[in-house]
């Protein structure tokens, strides 16, 4: 990724507070079109702030988010129109509704027909779980599967940019290979990626370029390859790196 | 006999009523999880535009009742932008939204007492209550037929909108995350609208029924408490279980009124209540959510 284009997405400075306690402090990311970028860090670090501010569901207390260049709107459903949508932490799928209807859910702002449709056919190809459990309520679904629900209803808007928040929280291993695979493939499509993960090493295994996010502020960043080799990156987040990957 | 299905067919009558109330009253907690209390204040909204449209401007029902539904549709509205929508901006805490609809159901009392008075008035006879013959089982009066028949339009055109739109889709999603539902795409504020327009006709169409069966004063709206009730025992935030309920708390009063004494009407229906709390909490038709976690 050369730095010369303009980014698509673009947090400038933002810092986001919930009363007196500063949760993210003058947090500046970028994501150009196409590629992955992951945000790292330990429980607390701010990393679902940050992506619930982006959203517009939690307040900017100052800093700007630019999306290819213009300044994104305050509220969510006015960000999601304009081209951004989130799969939140703990997938908060809704249960009492179908899997249908929570993919209709995430197509909500849209109106051409023929393009949902396209779209649907698309979310069932990468996930054909939900194509099979079509009409099961969504509190049916194992963990895994709503997460894959809660991916394809994010990717239902078809966003310029999938914010994904913690896909791997408590799932097994195996899902969670399956559910990055999936990931890569989605992005490969072109859609442009920002993730935040507690689970580092899969996070930057997946990603191009990463920033890593500690009590609030940044204090690294660069590409995945040169992180997942950083000795400090290594003690603190992946576990002293004797695994083998 | 005849008394017993002549009281089934008062007491679903009634219960129908209850249920507009009930149905449009849990909607509304359903979303933003308090008790509106101002919402029999929207009842008598629509029970004085009706008979306001019908006397002063010679309407016929037609008419009187379109322009009651949207006109209590849009009080709902404007109290909830009013009232609920400031505190909503600037706190969860749904409390105070609580106490903000006491506040709005006196206010709305008042308004009526001020500007129409306190006596009771009878709306002119524009809905039939001749007797009605059942097959030589019963008698029944065309008012009570008539009852039943517009709540069952008007739940089923509930369901439906609920169903098989976009919009009632939406809402559907609201009951079970209202910002999961923002995060979605759907503009929060108008949703909140659009639901406290819904509430506010269906609550004007019991309105209207009421004012027929009891005559209209400003206190009317009180009646909600039956429906608050009635959604209580059905379970409190479900459609289903607020029409269930109210139909339970109609037959109840009805059959103790024909068989017992209708003074022992109202201890029936708290007792109904007490037993339900004591039972089974969440009402018939609470959400106890199958979700795995």
């Amino acid at each position: 990724m050369t730095d010369s284009q303009t980014p698509l997405l673009s947090v400038r400075n933002l810092c986001v507070s919930y009363g007196a306690i500063k949760a993210v402090q003058n947090v500046s990311i970028d994501v150009f079109a196409g590629e992955i970028v992951s945000v790292i860090g330990a429980n607390g670090a701010g990393k679902s702030t940050l992506m619930s501010a982006v959203m517009g569901d939690v307040r900017r207390e100052s800093g700007d988010v630019f999306l290819d260049g213009k300044v994104l709107a305050k509220k969510s459903f006015q960000v999601v129109t304009q081209g951004l949508s989130l799969a939140p932490e703990g997938r908060k799928v809704f249960a009492p509704l179908t899997v249908f209807e929570n993919l209709m859910m995430g197509a909500f702002p849209r109106n051409d027909r023929s393009g949902i449709d396209d779209d649907l056919k698309r979310v069932f190809t990468l996930f054909p779980r939900l194509e099979e459990r079509r009409e099961q309520y969504a509190g049916t679904l194992s963990g895994g599967e709503q997460q894959m629900l809660a991916i394809g209803r994010a990717l239902m808007s078809r966003p310029r940019v999938l914010l994904l928040d913690e896909p791997s929280l408590g799932l097994a291993p195996i899902i969670i290979k399956e559910i990055f695979r999936e990931l890569k493939l989605i992005n490969e499509q072109g859609t442009t990626i920002l993730l935040v993960e507690q689970n580092a090493r899969q996070a930057l295994l997946l990603s191009h370029r990463a920033y890593v996010l500690q009590t609030g502020h940044l204090i690294k960043e660069g590409l995945s390859a040169d992180l997942l080799r950083d000795p400090d990156i290594e003690a603190a987040y992946l576990g002293g790196g004797h695994r083998k990957l | 006999m005849g008394t017993f299905i002549q009281q089934i067919i008062n007491g679903l009558s009634l219960g129908s009523v209850y249920a507009l109330i009930a149905v449009g009253y849990s909607l509304v907690y359903s979303i933003l999880l308090f008790s509106n209390f101002a919402h029999g204040g929207f009842l008598v909204i629509g029970g004085y535009i009706c008979y306001y449209t019908l006397n002063l401007m010679g309407a016929n029902i037609w008419l009187a009742g379109f322009a009651a539904l949207i006109g209590a549709g849009f009080c709902a509205v404007l109290t909830e932008r009013l009232a609920y929508k400031p505190i909503r901006e600037r706190t969860s805490v749904t409390l105070y939204l609580l106490i903000a609809s006491m506040g709005m159901s006196i206010v709305i009392e008042n308004l009526f007492v001020i500007i129409a008075g306190g006596r009771f008035r009878a709306l002119p006879p524009v809905i039939p209550t001749a007797p009605v013959d059942l097959f030589g089982l019963a008698t029944t009066s065309a008012f009570d037929l008539l009852s039943l028949a517009a709540a069952v339009v008007f739940l089923g055109g509930l369901q439906l909108f609920l169903t098989r739109t976009k919009w009632g889709l939406a809402i559907r999603a609201a009951a079970y995350d209202l910002r999961v539902a923002g995060l979605m795409g759907v503009n929060v504020g108008r949703l909140i609208s659009i639901v406290f327009f819904v509430a506010g006709l269906l609550a004007a169409v019991g309105g209207i029924f009421l004012s027929v069966r009891y005559t209209l004063y400003p206190q009317l709206g009180a009646i909600t408490i039956k429906a608050f009730v009635a959604a209580v025992i059905g379970g409190l935030g479900s459609l289903p279980g607020a029409v269930v309920g109210s139909l339970i708390l109609g037959l109840a009063e009805m059959l103790t009124a024909g068989f017992l004494s209708s003074q022992l009407r109202d201890l029936v229906v708290f007792s109904l209540l007490v037993i339900t709390l004591i039972v089974r909490p969440s009402g018939l038709f609470g959400k106890d959510i199958k979700e795995k976690v």
